[in-house]
């Protein structure tokens, strides 16, 4: 019983044995002349052979055949036949003489590659598009599109909608600074924890239905189910409370506290009634308004705390360092180590958050101040004799009159790390200070090398002892042949150039050993140590002073 | 698919450079790899969902629908989207190239004009980790 239908103009045997082979086919045979016609007539071809050395001939056929869905497969004599087919956009071609088996693998190809033309297949590829616009990829939450949509019939009918607005709050560099696949992953696990929670929430008796905004921001919408009272604001404040506990604590489960600690929640709230007399789209967008303006005031009111927190940490001296080390790939003794400033009041843990609230409050160059004391303190107090320490200073920081060279006394330890991403707008002038720097004995890192599309040139410029691999090209590495090539690069280059390669944010040992094998000179992170205030004592904050 | 061999896990070439296309075919279908060749964007689209290929060969310079964008689409299917592993084809051999590639989220590249040995050594290793990874 055979369901498809092959037609040729060819007397080849081969053919036969290729049918067979075809599972449920069978094959006619037809005069060249004839072929087109026999195409466009017979509703049961699947596929054609041509065979005809006669271009006439097989335009026509391929015409007809493309008319109705009808995949071709050309059989070649020469090279110029073989030309025609592909310029004619036949499905498949094959050499003759060819045995059956490979003729059977072109027809089961061509089948698979017959594409409906231009039209429909720009339809399908649209399609697609629309879908995954519907749909967060990364989250697979649904847009607010399709959530309003769903809600539209539930509003009417109960007359009342509850927003809540998740203000998802990530200190300014966190894609800067681990990349943004670190953020992806973020945002992919705070969507699963929202699904879990609204799966065993006590509301869930009414329906909630969550959103994603493309940015980082969720929003829920909770309509009283039939019969059911609506949620209190008792209700509601403490569902909100309970979320936020839940996505905090599952992001510092999964991606530990130091990146739990660069993201807040900020949860804002609005109720909006149904009013016949107002488009019902209009109502919802506005009730989301409400809502994000709440959770935004929420967050300054929550920035002005931790700005005043810094200025009584600045009073206080509150900050304290911990250690990074950064060892030597080869042998993994410790070469020095970056120093990692961090508040002593628990808003102000992580430096990002730290120094992110000081641009903020106009207060980098004081913060910077304390912090580089504290670290160079560190020298004398936490350091072997032959030991280095790498230091964070930003570009801005070297037109504060209060840093100078003369500063440090050890300046042969001290290695100043500069971060490729701060613009420097007066170059010559930056290099002058830099040269100063450099005369006294200092070495310089530029770190995050290679985040930005600048490429090796502008880390050139710097003429840097140590080249810091940014993050995101370490993350994965194993696994993404682009990264270890763009690694690999970066070695040749400080090779070149008499420069060390450091690479921070090795985790695992499949990275640690992918570096090793690219030749990375040293290495940094938590497959290896954690940052550490190395006290052999208690810390008193005043002893250090 | 062939009796004689263990099957192959399905490529598509997509190069809109037809000659190109159909040199790559032969090379990696004489080692037994079932090949679906697109000559754009929209026709490697359109046949990504029949056709699941485990590895994309990406022309990056095509009229209309660029290789980025469609290794872009194609790594954000839904279901498709994890697996794939796409490898761009590329004259361009920038430091930001490079970063375009990562940020798009592709494999590997291969360097045009490419000779054919390094290319399949290229869908070689890719698949070798995509096994690694799967296991």
């Amino acid at each position: 019983m055979s369901e498809f239908l092959l037609l040729t103009d060819s007397a080849d045997s081969a053919l036969d044995d290729a049918v067979a082979r075809l599972e449920g086919w069978s094959l006619e045979r037809v005069a060249a002349a004839q072929l087109a016609n026999a195409v466009a007539s017979r509703a049961d071809v699947r596929a054609v052979v041509v065979s005809s050395n006669d271009p006439g001939v097989l335009r026509a056929v391929v015409e007809r055949a493309h008319g109705c869905g009808v995949p071709v497969v050309v059989a070649c004599a020469d090279d110029t036949a073989r030309r025609r087919a592909l310029e004619l956009k036949a499905e498949e071609w094959y050499r003759c003489p060819a045995d059956a088996d490979e003729i059977a693998q072109r027809v089961r190809s061509a089948v698979m590659r017959v594409v409906p033309h231009a039209q429909a297949s720009a339809e399908h590829v649209e399609k697609v598009e629309y879908e995954q616009m519907l749909h967060d990829s990364l989250t697979g939450l649904p847009t607010l599109p399709v959530m309003i949509e769903r809600s539209r019939a539930l509003f009417k009918e109960r007359g009342e909608l509850v927003v809540l607005y998740l203000n998802f709050v990530r200190y300014s560099k966190i894609e800067e600074i681990y990349g943004w696949e670190i953020l992806d992953a973020v945002l992919e696990t705070t969507a699963a924890a929202v699904r879990e929670f609204l799966d065993d929430t006590a509301l869930s008796t009414s329906r909630l239905m969550v959103s994603f905004t493309n940015d980082d921001d969720f929003i829920f919408f909770h309509v009283p189910a039939a019969g059911v009272a609506p949620a209190s604001e008792n209700d509601i404040t403490d569902m909100v409370s309970r979320l936020q506990r839940h996505v905090g604590g599952r992001i510092e489960a999964q991606h530990g506290e130091d990146i739990a600690a660069l993201f807040d929640i900020y949860v804002g709230r609005s109720h909006v009634y149904y009013n016949p007399k107002i488009r019902l789209e209009r109502l919802i967008y506005r009730g989301i308004r409400e809502a994000a303006n709440a959770s935004r005031s929420i967050e300054e009111r929550e920035r002005g705390r931790r700005v005043a927190d810094l200025r009584s940490s600045l009073r206080d001296r509150g900050v304290y360092v911990d250690y990074h080390p950064i060892v030597v790939t080869e042998t993994k003794e410790i070469f020095g180590y970056e120093a990692l400033a961090r508040g002593v009041l628990r808003s102000l843990r992580s430096p990002e958050v730290m120094f992110d609230v000081a641009a903020e409050a106009d207060l980098i160059w004081e913060l910077s101040r304390l912090c580089r004391s504290r670290a160079i303190e560190g020298i004398e107090t936490r350091l072997r004799p032959n030991e280095l320490l790498f230091l964070n200073v930003d570009p801005h920081d070297f037109s504060d009159p209060a840093f100078d060279e003369n500063e440090v006394v050890h300046p042969e330890r001290v290695v100043i790390e500069i971060t490729e991403r701060t613009a420097i707008k007066d170059y010559p002038k930056f290099r002058e200070r830099l040269k100063i720097f450099r005369d006294r004995g200092f070495r310089f890192a530029v770190d995050d090398a290679g985040s930005g599309y600048a490429g090796l040139g502008s880390i050139a410029n710097l003429e840097p002892d140590f080249i810091k691999l940014d993050i995101s090209l370490i993350n994965g590495i194993e696994t993404n042949f682009i990264k270890q090539n763009l690694v690999e690069t970066m070695v040749k280059f400080c090779n070149d150039h008499g420069a060390k390669v450091i690479a921070e944010g090795v985790e695992r040992a499949e990275e640690f050993e992918m570096v090793k094998s690219l030749g990375v000179h040293l290495v940094q992170g938590f497959f290896l140590h954690r940052p550490s205030q190395m006290t052999l004592t208690p810390r008193k904050e005043e002893s250090a002073v | 698919m062939d009796k004689a061999r263990a099957p192959l896990p399905p490529i598509m070439v997509v190069d809109d450079n037809h000659d190109n296309a159909e040199i790559i075919r032969q090379y990696l279908e004489i080692r037994g790899y079932p090949i679906t060749v697109a000559h754009d964007g929209d026709e490697a689209l359109a046949l990504f969902e029949t056709v699941r290929p485990a590895l994309v060969l990406l022309d990056v310079m095509m009229p209309g629908r660029d290789g980025w964008e469609v290794c872009r689409i194609m790594k954000q299917h839904a279901t498709l989207g994890k697996s794939v592993r796409v490898i761009m084809v590329t004259a361009l051999d920038e430091w930001q190239d490079k970063r375009e590639a990562l940020q798009i989220g592709a494999d590997d590249y291969v360097e045009k004009p490419f000779d054919l040995p390094t290319l399949a050594a290229t869908v070689e290793r890719n698949l070798a980790m995509q096994r690694a990874m799967a296991s």
